[in-house]
């Protein structure tokens, strides 16, 4: 990729940026030898070194202790270990864009449909920034197993799904740890209805029941990333898009598994032969949209007379077309290299073409089988107009580069954002809080829609420094509901009372350690699995998630789970080797020269590889 | 949430300083200051002056430095981690609920006494250099604390050992303090632990000023020691913070003595006015 070695956009240079972390990493591992790119190090008595990207714990109470359940067990089989804890964004920063780490210990949001795992594994996603192949994975027969389930859908489909499973499990460019158990509290007052409500979707905001004069939700948030960028495309400041999905509309919607029209007033689908089993398309879907719909009123979406009117904020098949284009180059073919944006990559790969046959009507040419295929029409609906400009400006100076992931698209704060979604952006403090608003001319407020709503006048999200104090808080009756996930650890303490509903749902997220393949020894597919069997998943459940998680070894809910691989007390394909969560410390020593690697006389793992 | 804690500590604050007022500092004291306040103000004035800036700085710092600091900064609490490895969780061996509770109590209601008494006990002695240097150091602090705060990104314990430190943990047994903290504070601010370098100057003051207020001298000793300690109990500040806070508390007490005094505001202003270019007597 042709990449800027300046990003113009933040102000700061890659290369400060970089070598400040290096001075810093450089100090962190006092003496050993660092290069900018691989972070992995041989020090000076040969023993291999290296670092454990993580969240602290004020991000995420789990994250941090499986590091460091890691690091003690690295560090047990003789190599040298050290924790680098990163914010939020810093930590999807150091993964996503710049690929600048060793291993890290994540929490995916997964996705409802196995296709995310195209987006993971695809090798032509190993050298791009975002959500698309962190790890830098290559191999020909993940990408072959990974189209084929794209193009094929029930029995067929689970079958090549549970390939693509069993070959990760065996060849693990990332390791999956747990799914943990789901929780928010909510309190009864002020709303019923909890127990339906999913709040990780759209629905689960739009179906709450007010009781009678109640006009605002207050919901308190951990993660305080929304209150300072709200850019749709943004690869680091969400995992989840819950928030995004208020402000957005999307074609089609996913509620209770099920791809449902949204912005669509209707979805036919025709299947088309491939010819002679060329790569053609197979599928099309005719998309007519909700007349009359419009974006939030925002002075930018205005024409060349700078007067905003009502036809400046119409939604229109161009603004569709537009959004699928853009998602697929943010640059639109202006710079040297394209741009695709870094995220929704496997939803727009589904699509080859997108045709807008009428003001209301588009034709999408899919190259993948109904259930992929449906997937990609669930992506937020930008406004033409906006994003346009904002290449056509930055393009208006001749000399246009727009490097994947770091370019204005990607990273700027998009506040307010300018959405057509049921909620609109009302205001904003950084770090404290962020507030929506009832968007009255949305289309489910129309007598003939029987889509959910917006139920209330305004959404308040309070960002809380804690699990903990969220909790407190919800208990003193402060607050309506806690709209981040809860931390594990303050599961037993939640009050036992009949003003706090615990809400639960299953979930797809999942814990896992992902490695960066590009670099030595993480390239090796032997070292990657001694240490996989490093981790004691079960320990790691009982004594970090208090048994609120589920063991896997595999990133996909049971559904698509072949037997084979199904937990059973025990990872099926590469065992802890230990027992209740100790090392064997001959045993792990003895994995890793069978992978290949050598040991000092004082039991230093070598890293002369 | 942040009202309620912050009602709290001015209601536990109004108690405990009038009571000490009557304890330590005497009637006598409090009669000469009636009469020379005004005088002992605009003595003062130009350090209080800098010391409010100092704050105002500090405050507004505590919102943009984060983002200077992630592009400046050394990220070092591997480094912390590598040095002193589990050190602070030596105090496991005193932990119980009670011991929690105090030093709780010592992090949150003991620190902030410690630091608005001497304020008003030196406010009270004729002789208002103490009390000028004693507001030196606190700008100090608070000036090259923020500097450091910018070079040095780094999580403190309760970040990395969650799982160790979870009975003792302050944010786990009262939540409602992280308002409080997270208000004045964000959590990569652990290099120099600067309640402890406050503490530590508010002791080293109470030694100087033995002969004046005896009975504050050791408590304040006790107080500091015990704000110092809490600050690893609680899982707050590694012990490389504190040993930096000691330092800096000995850096600024020293420095203060060598700046207070050294320039009149007086004079400044006339040198400033004999190097204006233009002629300070037009006719």
């Amino acid at each position: 990729m042709n990449w800027d070695p300046t990003s113009p956009d933040t102000g700061v240079s890659r290369r400060s940026f970089l070598a400040a972390g290096a001075a810093g990493a450089t100090l962190a591992t006092s003496g050993c030898v660092n290069s900018v790119q691989n972070v992995v190090g041989t020090a000076a008595n040969g023993q291999l070194s290296l670092s454990i990207t993580t969240l602290p714990a004020d991000a995420d109470r789990q994250g941090i202790q499986i590091a460091r359940q890691l690091e003690s067990n690295l560090q047990q089989v003789g190599i040298d270990v050290s924790i680098d804890m990163r914010s939020p964004s810093e930590l999807l920063k150091a993964v996503l864009i710049e690929h600048d780490f060793d291993l890290y210990v994540g929490h995916h949001p997964a996705g409802y449909d196995p296709d995310f795992l195209y987006e993971m594994l695809h090798s032509s996603f190993a050298s791009e920034a975002g959500w698309q192949n962190p790890f830098g994975f290559t191999n020909m027969v993940f990408d072959t197993l990974l189209e084929d389930q794209r193009r094929v859908e029930g029995a067929q489909r689970k079958q090549l799904v549970q390939s693509v499973l069993t070959a990760l499990a065996k060849s693990k460019p990332f390791e999956p740890i747990c799914r943990p158990d789901e929780y928010r509290v909510a309190s009864t007052d002020r709303f019923e209805g909890w127990g339906e409500a999913n709040l990780t979707t759209r629905h689960g905001y739009l179906e709450l029941e007010p009781t009678d004069g109640v006009n605002e939700l207050l919901a308190l948030k951990t993660d305080s990333r929304p209150t300072s960028n709200l850019n749709p495309l943004s690869a680091t400041m969400r995992e989840r898009d819950t928030i995004i999905r208020l402000l957005f509309d999307s074609l089609a919607t996913v509620h209770e598994g099920e791809v449902q029209p949204w912005l669509a007033d209707d979805i036919t689908w025709t299947d088309v032969e491939p010819v002679d089993g060329e790569q053609g398309p197979t599928l099309t879907a005719t998309v007519t949209l909700r007349e009359g719909c419009q974006f939030h009123a925002d002075e930018r979406l205005a024409g060349e007379d700078e007067q905003l009117s009502d036809e400046d904020r119409h939604l229109t098949a161009e603004d569709v077309a537009f959004t699928y284009r853009f998602l697929e180059d943010t640059s639109l073919g202006r710079a040297p290299a394209p741009s695709p944006a870094p995220r929704y990559q496997s939803h727009v790969s589904a699509v080859d073409r997108v045709t807008a046959d009428s003001e209301y009507e588009l034709t999408f040419s899919m190259n993948a089988s109904q259930p992929v295929a449906k997937r990609a029409l669930t992506v937020p609906i930008l406004p033409k107009q906006f994003w346009r400009g904002l290449v056509d400006r930055r393009a208006a100076d001749g000399e246009f580069t727009a490097p994947q992931g770091r370019w204005t698209a990607a990273t700027g704060d998009h506040v307010p954002p300018i959405g057509s979604g049921p909620y609109q952006f009302e205001s904003r403090t950084e770090e404290d809080q962020l507030v929506l608003t009832r968007f009255d001319d949305h289309f489910t407020r129309r007598d003939d829609v029987e889509l959910p709503g917006p139920p209330i006048d305004e959404l308040r999200f309070d960002i809380d420094p804690s699990s903990a104090s969220a909790v407190k808080r919800i208990a003193d009756g402060n607050a309506d509901v806690t709209a981040s996930m809860l931390d594990a650890y303050t599961l037993d303490a939640i009050p036992d009372s009949s003003d706090i509903e615990q809400l639960h749902h299953p979930s797809r997220t999942f814990y896992h350690i992902g490695f960066n393949v590009r670099n030595a020894p993480f390239s090796n597919t032997h070292f990657r699995r001694a240490v996989a069997q490093l981790l004691p998943k079960q320990a790691i459940v009982d004594d970090i998630f208090y048994g609120y998680a589920t063991p896997t070894a595999t990133p996909v809910t049971d559904e698509w789970v072949p037997e084979r691989l199904t937990w059973d007390g025990e990872d099926p394909v590469t065992p802890f080797l230990g027992s209740n969560g100790e090392l064997n410390v001959a045993a792990a020593k003895a994995a890793f020269e069978t992978a290949g690697f050598r040991y000092d006389d004082n039991g230093r793992l070598l890293g002369g590889y | 949430m942040l009202a309620e804690v912050l009602t709290q500590l001015a209601l536990v604050i109004s108690i405990l300083v009038p009571v000490s007022v009557i304890v330590f500092i005497g009637r006598e004291r409090l009669a000469r200051t009636r009469s020379e306040w005004r005088s002992r103000l605009r003595t003062a004035g130009p350090v209080i002056a800098v010391l409010i800036g100092v704050l105002l700085i500090n405050r507004v710092a505590r919102q943009t430095a984060p983002e200077l600091s992630r592009q400046v900064g050394f990220h070092l609490s591997g480094a912390f981690y590598e040095l002193e490895g589990e050190f602070i969780l030596i105090f496991q061996s005193i932990q119980t609920p009670e011991t929690t509770a105090y030093f709780s109590t010592i992090y949150v209601y003991g620190y902030t006494f410690l630091l608005i008494f001497p304020v008003i006990a030196y406010f009270t002695l004729s002789d208002t250099r103490i009390f000028r240097r004693l507001l030196t150091a606190y700008a100090l602090n608070y000036a090259i604390g923020l500097v450091l705060y910018i070079l040095v990104v780094a999580y403190g314990p309760r970040n990395l050992m969650p799982g160790e430190l979870m009975e003792r943990m302050l944010y786990n047994t009262n939540p409602q303090y992280q308002y409080l903290t997270s208000e004045v504070n964000t959590n990569t601010n652990v290099f120099p632990s600067l309640h402890t370098s406050l503490s530590a100057t508010v002791a080293t003051f109470a030694w100087k000023t033995r002969s004046e207020f005896p009975k504050w001298f050791p408590i304040a000793v006790v107080l500091a020691a015990s704000v110092a300690i809490s600050t690893m109990y609680l899982g707050i500040h590694w012990a490389l913070d504190v040993v930096a806070g000691t330092m800096l508390a000995a850096a600024c007490v020293s420095l203060s003595d060598r700046l207070v005094d050294r320039w009149s505001v007086a004079e400044l202003s006339e040198q400033f006015a004999d190097r204006l270019p233009w002629p300070q007597n037009q006719e």
